[in-house]
């Protein structure tokens, strides 16, 4: 394909697509398809693409969306599905069940606010709300970091070692619906990154077990516990799937987060999503005129990076987070995380500022006054509730 | 007490349903898991199975009832989780049946929506209903399948509402096949498991299924209980091929209702007014009838 | 504070009777906590609940490991381990029907109470007989027990809404239980619930999809055993036949294996399959249903298809002699014969089957069918004397020339009956007429025939006067035809061929009426039963109760009697049919001479038991069958699981074609293309109380756990049986029933 004017939906779509064709080798394909707004050019786009060996069933409801590919995957393919906002709400149930069945299937969370009042614009409480369902979670500030994240989420996904499901969130509208220049792949390449699928405890007559059945509290301890290890083993897995991806595709995605200008920045900012392009923006141009100052893209949620966060922030004094998100009773969900990692550094000053809810368009300016909030500060506070323009 | 039988571990590991299975004495769909397994014969079947008892009696990690591939869907899932697995074997040339094995909870109620999708695609599966009339896995609730009148501890005054027409829902779905399955027609049941098994997209079984621990009955009476309500008419047994041609395989016989409710608790307890039930068979019969004089299937 | 383990099964309703203890108490102003463990095992399943009692509040949400007492609701649940943690004053309460002191062994040392609260629940109507629930009924005991007053019972159950039946029980336990403290050292128990420690098995790992550990058999307080009873038409036959499986054999197109079974007790199939009056038919219990099996017509049906094995011949030394060569004679001689020992068969006439050959007309038994019959009986080494009448001295000759001799000389004397001195030539008797009309001596053209008597004798007399050629034949019978000894179908085809049945009619004497010779008969009425059981006759006062009846021949037919003469003196007779034995010497009489019972069949079962007996007698060895089982009774016959099927029809000659002629009225079930009556006929046998591999039984087992290894041998794997019992309520014949565990 080459570099493509599209919008990130497209860019996940027909990456998605790719991955499920990458598998006409193995078992196919199978996905469960249900529209919802950000995110139905994606299942449009998958329902139109004429697979090899591949499903993608338009069922009734996000809940068998996610269903389907249960099924699918259990049956040993390549599956995955998009969602967002009160899709993902419905979908929750069998998202924590695709997570406890170890099944690696991939889907692109369009992040929407979670309503009622209804509101179609971005928020990350959607996908972050699911955090504790035993995916993976990466997070993306572009279309190309999308669609590369999406080659990688496959990779690191259905990787023995790691054998879990993973959510892409792209943000609704500004990513999704947004029309950017993309580098997409060709097939010949996706076919090369990623080798046929192969689920450990696909349904098989060669052995028949029953999956997702009863357990005992200890079994239930070790379960859990399983997808610790598997968690764990996530950044040594991410860390070879990104060097094998710059050889196949010549270019190198993020990692876990990316830290930047953080080597002597005494005051860092973290965000994820297409926000960090703004930070970044307001970075630099403090930078140029002399602060010390870093920004951290938070990319990967699930597992928690903390050790490459400790690292981000040596020589930090403050912190400031930028969640596009709201925890009702506790504040961002990422300060939470980042709060609880940064406990080995009680010299740092972490503050939350909650920023963009609902979709607002924040702006460098609206950035800037943060940073100067955050300089000003003495003590950390309660979270920052700030408004912004629309 | 001491057997004299070799151990079952090798005999038994193939079938369907394997003893040391947890449900009570007397479960009708233990009858119906040995009943479906000898009419696939050596068509060995993907089972997926939404929480009920159905998934319970699998037993406790790591060892399982199930002597065939068994997918635990969440409650409402099994018709969608069954489609994935059905696509993906089909495109792999794998024609083994895929076997949604669900209780009227996960059918009538919380399923229905997944159940109707995967029926409106015609996925290719055979649904299969066993339809105690309560919820048993949570020790004996209501549901739309309970019959009018019935005590349960959610209808302590006994049911005010008719059971849902399942026959009639999915019927209108114009599915492939749907039918009734009774445990005391074997070979009407066997039949049909067959036919199901022969025909291609979306099958539907509604079978009758005793429960000794809901229905307040004792657990040796079970197969009798279900030969009474086919006999009396209350459960009919019929075919509906496409959605539009009917097929009567039992009409009543003259047994009595009262040799059918008088031995269950959950009617006895509630004083059931029998000339309830007997309006309900009436209507029912009145509708079939005209069905299948209008859409016959011979 | 005070802490109990209840130990139960899922369904008792042990967690309810946690609440109820801790109800009683918190009545009392205690402070109290009750709990289960909840987990997936259902209806059946071992479980346990918690009972804490204390005065301060309770804040221990554990389980309870060193209870003060423990309870266990189900017996089979009674176990060492159930000491485990057991403070050592503590009581064990147990739901048995045992004394303690039946315990003293195994929880020596113990305070132990026991209480039958399955029985008392059961009766009390609580529960399924499956799962009785018996947590009210042990509330009653365990107060006892723990030292409550019976109002803290009351006010629990009060308190839970319990009532009626649940009262009661909880009453009558609070009143019977029986507690002991047992002597010797207390024996402490380690042991512990589920196998603890298995190593955990991960989601990927090689284990999962393993076998269910669970042994659900131990779930169950009743298990299937199988018995086998007699079926009411072997009960009934009185030669012994094994009719129940000469059916089954025919109802799988056996013929061969059909006649071998009958041959084994008769050797008269194809007879009785045409005579026999089939008191099996009356006793079978598909009448209760809808229409008893032909047996009658099965068993001619094997005897004319099936091929018979080759006679035996004699291997032993010891010569046996027969006296009369009637069905009990022939009998004894074909069995003997079958024994291995030579038989000599002994007989005054000149033509072998006695009352067979005499006194059945051909159109019922045809010569060929009998003949053959004998001939088989004659072909196992048969020496045959006849024309020689045996009288007592020769008796006594042959007794000392024969190891042993069997005297079956049947029925000699026959019953007078004075009709006044007038025309005594108009009058004969029965059997004389039934032998000159085989012989075709006699001719009756246009004349008028009155038979004298119900039984089939007075049946074929007036059946057979019809084929002579008679006018008009009437048979008179003092009672009533449902009283009538004759086969029922023979009256009803005599009926068909025109003849007239008077019934409450008794013959007083033949006269002269000016227009010829009449019977003049007497109206009679039923009263009450005499001895035989059946209703008396007794004279009708009505105003025509004396009338007349024109008739050219009267044929009696009223029963014979045995001539005893031929009998060494101080012979006993006796009339229950037994088998007599002389002890001087080695005579054995048998037949209807010996018990006049008057059927083929009995003669038949009485020749062989005569000679099982001289088997005994010579040999020392006992063949003789076992005792039989139970009848099996028409209530444990699950009749409803068999298709309404009415008798298969039979084929016959029309009663126009066949009232002038001796060819064989009945053809019996006659086999054509794609329809086999006689198999149809024979499938509907109930098989009562005799398994015939149906496999209903494993067709129904909710658990799989029923096998068929081979011929009527299942086995049920008792590992894995829960005991709902679904096999005994299905099992259509009443051979599988709940035992207690």
């Amino acid at each position: 394909m080459g570099r493509e004017l599209v919008t990130g939906n497209y860019a996940a779509g027909y990456t998605l697509a790719l991955a499920g064709e990458a598998n006409r080798s193995g078992r196919g394909c199978g996905a469960g398809a249900y529209p919802i707004t950000p995110q139905t050019e994606i299942v449009e786009y998958l329902r139109g693409f004429e697979f090899t060996k591949g499903a993608v069933v338009p069922v009734e409801s996000e809940h068998s969306a996610m269903g389907v590919c249960i099924g699918a995957a259990l049956a040993g393919a390549r599956s995955f599905t998009a969602s967002s906002s009160n899709g993902l709400a419905y979908m929750t149930e069998n998202v924590f069940a695709a997570g406890y069945y170890r099944l690696p299937i991939v889907m692109i969370a369009v992040n929407r606010t979670l309503g009622p009042p209804w509101n179609i614009w971005v928020d990350q409480g959607d996908s972050l709300a699911l955090r504790d369902a035993a995916w993976l979670q990466f997070y993306t500030e572009s279309h190309q970091e999308l669609v590369d994240t999406i080659l990688l989420a496959f990779r690191v996904g259905e990787d023995p070692r790691v054998l879990l499901p993973v959510m892409v969130a792209e943000d609704g509208f500004v990513t999704s619906h947004t029309q950017m220049i993309v580098d997409l792949p060709e097939q010949e390449l996706v076919d090369r990154y990623l080798p046929p699928c192969r689920v450990p405890h696909q349904l098989t007559h060669a052995r028949p077990t029953t999956v997702g059945g009863l357990t005992w509290p200890k079994e239930t301890t070790h379960h859990r516990h399983e997808i610790q290890e598997a968690m764990e083993r996530v950044p040594e897995v991410l860390a070879e799937a990104i060097n094998e991806f710059e050889q196949v595709f010549g270019r190198r995605p993020h990692g876990a987060l990316s830290a930047e200008y953080t080597d002597d920045a005494q005051t860092v900012l973290i965000a994820c999503n297409t926000m960090t392009r703004t930070l970044r923006r307001v970075v630099e141009e403090r930078r140029a005129r002399g602060e010390k100052i870093g920004l951290i893209m938070q990319k990967m949620f699930r597992p928690f990076p903390r050790q490459e966060l400790l690292r981000a922030v040596t020589q930090a004094q403050r912190v400031g987070v930028l969640d596009r998100n709201y925890s009702p009773g506790s504040g961002g969900i990422m300060w939470t995380e980042i709060a609880a990692t940064l406990q080995h550094r009680p010299d740092i000053l972490v503050q939350d500022y909650l920023v963009g809810l609902g979709g607002g368009d924040v702006t460098p300016q609206d950035i800037s006054a943060i940073v100067d909030e955050l300089q000003s500060r003495q003590t950390a506070g309660d979270p920052v509730w700030k408004e912004v323009a629309a | 007490m001491s057997t004299a039988m070799a151990p079952v571990s090798k005999t038994h590991c193939d079938n369907v349903l394997r003893p040391g299975n947890t449900n009570c004495a007397g479960c009708g769909m233990s009858l119906g898991l040995h009943w479906l397994d000898e009419a696939l014969s050596e068509e060995r079947p993907f089972m997926v199975i939404p929480a009920c008892c159905g998934i319970v009696t699998a037993g406790a990690f790591p060892t399982t009832a199930y002597g065939v591939p068994t997918a635990a869907s969440t409650f409402a899932s099994s018709p969608a989780v069954a489609t994935g697995i059905s696509q993906i074997l089909r495109m792999n040339g794998e024609e083994n049946p895929v076997i949604c094995w669900a209780g009227d909870g996960g059918t009538y109620d919380i399923g229905i929506a997944t159940l109707s999708a995967a029926a409106e695609r015609n996925e290719d599966m055979i649904y299969v209903c066993y339809d105690n009339e309560i919820y048993g896995n949570t020790g004996g609730q209501r549901s739309s399948a309970t019959p009018e009148g019935v005590r349960t501890s959610t209808s302590p005054r006994g049911k005010v509402e008719q059971k849902k027409d399942m026959m009639g829902i999915m019927a209108a779905h114009r599915i492939p096949y749907a039918a009734t399955l009774s445990l005391a027609h074997r070979d009407d049941f066997l039949r049909k498991v067959r036919i199901a098994r022969e025909t291609k997209g979306f099958r539907f079984l509604l079978m009758l299924s005793p429960c000794p621990t809901g229905w307040k009955s004792e657990p040796a009476e079970g197969i009798d209980l279900i030969r009474t309500a086919v006999g009396c008419g209350l459960f009919p047994l019929y075919e509906v091929y496409e959605g539009l041609r009917y097929r009567i395989n039992a009409r009543p016989d003259g047994t009595p209702l009262e040799s059918y409710i008088s031995r269950q608790k959950r009617y006895t307890a509630a004083k059931v007014d029998p000339q309830l039930i007997r309006n309900f068979i009436s209507e029912q019969w009145r509708y079939l009838d005209a069905m299948a004089r209008a859409f016959p299937a011979d | 504070m005070m802490e109990m383990i209840l130990y139960g099964r899922g369904g008792q309703g042990g967690v309810t009777l946690a609440k109820l203890i801790a109800t009683a108490y918190f009545l009392r102003g205690q402070q109290v906590q009750a709990f289960g463990v909840y987990a997936a095992e259902r209806s059946g399943a071992p479980v346990q609940a918690f009972v804490r009692i204390d005065s301060q509040e309770i804040t221990n949400h554990n389980q309870i490991r060193e209870p003060d007492h423990v309870v266990v609701l189900d017996r089979t649940l009674i176990a060492p381990r159930i000491t485990t943690g057991l403070k050592t004053d503590g009581w064990i309460v147990l739901n048995t029907p045992d004394h303690p002191e039946q315990y003293a062994e195994q929880f020596a040392g113990r305070r132990l109470a026991t209480i039958d609260a399955t029985g008392i629940a059961v009766a009390n109507g609580l529960g399924t007989k499956a799962v009785p629930i018996v947590n009210t009924t042990l509330l009653g005991a365990v107060a006892r027990v723990l030292g409550l007053e019976w109002a803290d019972v009351t006010g629990a159950l009060a308190e839970l809404e319990f009532g009626g039946g649940n009262i009661t029980a909880a009453k009558q336990a609070y009143e019977q239980v029986l507690m002991q403290q047992l002597a010797g050292s207390l024996v402490f128990s380690t042991a512990t619930g589920p196998a603890a420690g298995s190593a955990v098995a991960g989601l990927f790992d090689e284990v999962v999809g393993s076998q269910p550990r669970i042994h659900t058999g131990d779930w169950a307080n009743r298990a299937p055993q199988r018995r086998q009873l007699t079926p009411p038409c072997n009960q009934g036959c009185p030669a012994g036949n094994d009719v129940r499986t000469f059916v089954e054999q025919v109802s799988r197109e056996d013929a061969d294996a059909a006649l071998a079974t009958l041959l084994e007790t008769s050797p008269f199939p194809g007879v009785c399959g045409r005579v026999c009056p089939a008191p099996c038919m009356s006793a079978c219990n598909r009448h209760e249903y809808d229409e008893a099996l032909n047996i009658r017509e099965i068993e001619r049906y094997a005897a004319d298809h099936g091929r018979r094995p080759e006679p035996l011949r004699p291997i032993r030394p010891q010569r046996v002699a027969v006296v009369g060569s009637g069905p009990a004679g022939l009998s004894a001689t074909y069995h003997l014969a079958r024994l291995g020992y030579p038989v000599t068969l002994i007989e005054a006439g000149q033509e072998l089957g006695g009352v067979l050959r005499t006194g059945i007309p051909t159109y019922r038994l045809p010569r060929e069918v009998l003949d053959s019959e004998i001939h088989y009986i004659i072909a196992h080494g048969v020496q045959v004397q006849k024309g020689v009448r045996i009288k007592r001295e020769g008796l006594l000759g042959l007794s000392r020339e024969y190891a042993a001799v069997f005297v079956a000389t049947g029925l000699q004397e026959t019953r007078a009956l004075n009709l006044g001195n007038l025309h005594a030539d108009m009058v004969m008797e029965g059997l004389d007429f039934l032998d000159q009309a085989r012989r075709h001596e006699i001719f009756l053209q246009d004349r008028r025939v009155v038979v004298i008597g119900g039984g089939n004798t007075a049946m074929d007399a007036a059946r057979s006067a019809l084929r002579l050629g008679a006018r008009h034949v009437q048979v008179i019978y003092r009672r009533t035809r449902a009283e009538m000894p004759a086969i029922a179908e023979e009256i009803e085809e005599a009926i068909e061929e025109g003849i007239e049945l008077s019934e409450l009619v008794a013959p007083l004497q033949l006269q002269n009426n000016g227009d010829g010779t009449v019977l003049t008969c007497q109206r009679m009425r039923l009263g009450e039963p005499d001895e035989s059981g059946r209703p008396r006759p007794v004279a009708d006062t009505c105003e025509d109760a004396i009338f007349d009846v024109p008739c050219d021949l009267v044929l009696l037919a009223l029963g014979q009697s045995p001539d005893l003469s031929i009998l060494p003196e101080g012979s006993e007779i006796t009339e229950n049919g037994q088998l007599l034995g002389l002890a001087a010497a080695p005579i054995f009489a048998g037949g209807d001479l010996a018990t006049n019972e008057g059927t083929v069949t009995a003669a038949i079962g009485n020749g062989r038991r005569a000679a099982l007996h001289i088997h005994l007698t010579l040999t020392g060895e006992d063949l003789f069958p076992p005792e039989p089982e139970p009848t099996a009774q028409p209530a444990q016959i699950t009749m409803h699981l068999f298709k309404h099927a009415l008798r298969e029809k039979s084929a016959a000659v029309a009663p126009a074609t066949r009232r002038r002629t001796f060819v064989e009225v009945r053809q019996g079930y006659v086999d054509e293309p794609g329809h086999h009556p006689a198999v149809t006929e024979a499938q509907r046998c109930f098989s009562c109380g005799v398994c015939n591999n149906c496999d209903t039984c494993l067709t129904y087992c909710p658990e799989g756990i029923l096998q068929r290894r081979g011929d009527r041998d299942y086995r049920f794997d008792y590992d894995f049986c829960k005991g709902c019992g679904i096999c005994a309520t299905q099992c259509p014949r009443g051979v599988i029933y709940m035992a207690e565990l």
